[in-house]
């Protein structure tokens, strides 16, 4: 089943992985793929090189179809890659990652047929910084995680704890709207476990919009006084796929492309404001930024913005326009006089 | 620390070049009287107003933004201003959860025939703005 991943590893010996049947089958289907000449590429997961990671996969090769992965760390968006890949593409989609693709496919970034997508079940993520906090270890001194629905067992220098599985799934994975692709070509036919803690899931959120604007204002330029403009939050973000971004524009240039706060928090804003309609709230922002700034509590306020004044849910409809390219006659009244 | 003197507050405005600046015009050859804080950017539709604008107005030092175009279903390219006021709504939202001041930016629907009404809304912004006191946002200190 998809929530117990790992066998019991000794401490030394590096992290087996169980070959699930959903691989199998996922296997088994990306190879028919490959061989059938229906795709030139196969984009999927494969065990990183460091313990509980795993790392994309694109390949045209049908031997390393061996190597494709499902655990409850396969953390990123694969949809990134979808506009820069030619030909047909098979892809392995989470919930989100579906999400995003039908986002790209709305915004004609892609097109449909040339997409095949391989959907998966996924009942959360596990996120390793909650995990390592919890063992008060760092995840090289972590022997084995076992997921389970309820709970999480973690096993660290022969000292095993468990916690609920809510204090382990990443923030954006307890307030998961889509566990099951709607958009699929093939399916893995497995129930996925219902883990979710909303309230959990906007803490932050919540407790700033109980803050003064001045407050807000000033907790956003303490964080953004960290950013180091590395860009890791744009680059690894499906929604962003501007061939050309405002930030490396020189005439005007309407950011500087020095760190400092005032434009760190100019370009975040405005990152968020012009991905608002494509964000799928996949957390992959946050995950990725290196000096942990809560890029969530951003995209997901805006995320909640745009469904509650548009109702609007992004990547739930491939047939529905994007967000930005529609309107209704009447809308948003009272905001503009 | 910018002091709160006459010319305070200063607001820029991005007008659509079909409605709203030709509504200032008028409001000018009708000799309407209005605040002189108004910095005025042509823009060729309300469309073409990039969130970003509103940033980099305030940015630069304004203490306001107003964003003026045509009236829903008079955009000279037909739904121009339709596809702008999605996004100035959600860029007001948002910015006021990041914590600016929601009078800092204004939009509003002036025509070319409503001089009046241009010279109304000036008045206001200015009101709005200067009730907020200067724009601090980006100075470093507090």
């Amino acid at each position: 089943m998809w929530l117990k991943m790992f066998e019991p590893s000794g401490p030394t010996t590096c992290l087996v992985m169980k070959v699930s049947d959903m691989e199998k089958e996922l296997r088994q289907e990306a190879g028919k793929l490959l061989e059938e000449g229906t795709v030139d590429y196969i984009i999927g997961f494969a065990p990183g090189s460091l313990k509980f990671t795993t790392t994309p996969l694109i390949t045209e090769d049908i031997d390393e179809i061996n190597n494709l992965v499902i655990n409850p760390f396969i953390n990123n968006n694969l949809a990134k890659y979808l506009p820069e890949i030619p030909g047909r593409v098979g892809i392995i989609a989470k919930g989100c990652d579906s999400r995003s693709i039908v986002s790209l496919i709305q915004d004609k970034q892609i097109a449909r047929q040339d997409i095949v997508i391989l959907g998966i079940p996924c009942s959360g993520l596990v996120d390793l910084k909650k995990v390592e906090k919890l063992a008060g270890k760092e995840r090289d001194k972590i022997d084995d995680i076992v997921v389970l629905a309820d709970k999480v067992c973690i096993t660290a220098g022969g000292e095993k704890k468990e916690v609920p599985t809510t204090e382990v799934l990443f923030d954006h994975c307890l307030g998961c709207e889509l566990q099951i692709p709607k958009e699929y070509d093939f399916l893995i036919q497995e129930p996925a476990a219902e883990i979710r803690d909303y309230e959990s899931s906007s803490k932050q959120i919540q407790e700033l919009k109980k803050m003064s604007p001045d407050q807000r204002w000033a907790f956003w330029k303490e964080q953004f006084g960290h950013c180091i403009r590395c860009y890791a939050c744009r680059q690894v973000c499906p929604a962003c796929f501007c061939e050309r971004c405002f930030v490396e524009e020189s005439q005007p240039r309407w950011v500087s492309p020095v760190s400092q706060w005032q434009d760190n928090l100019i370009f975040q804003a405005i990152r968020t404001i012009h991905v608002a309609g494509r964000c799928t709230d996949c957390g992959e922002c946050e995950r990725v930024c290196p000096v942990n700034i809560p890029l969530r509590s951003l995209s997901k306020e805006m995320y909640d913005l745009v469904g509650e004044m548009f109702d609007y849910k992004t990547g739930m409809d491939v047939n529905a326009p994007a967000l930005m390219t529609a309107y209704e006659l009447v809308e948003a009244e009272g905001l503009i006089r | 620390m910018k002091q709160n003197t006459e010319e305070q507050p200063r607001i820029v405005g991005f007008l659509c070049k079909w409605c709203s600046y030709a509504g200032a015009d008028l409001a000018g050859t009708s000799r309407k009287k209005y605040p002189s804080n108004l910095t005025v950017l042509k823009v060729p539709c309300s469309g073409r107003i990039d969130p970003l604008f509103v940033l980099k107005g305030l940015r630069l030092g304004f203490d306001g933004v107003l964003v003026s175009g045509c009236h829903p279903g008079d955009c000279h390219y037909q739904t121009g201003n339709y596809r702008a006021r999605r996004r100035i709504v959600v860029t007001k939202k948002f910015l006021e959860y990041l914590g600016v001041p929601e009078q800092r930016v204004q939009a509003s629907w002036v025509s070319a025939s409503e001089g009046a009404k241009f010279a109304q809304v000036v008045e206001d912004v200015v009101e709005n703005v200067r009730a907020v006191g200067p724009n601090n946002l980006f100075s470093d200190e507090g």
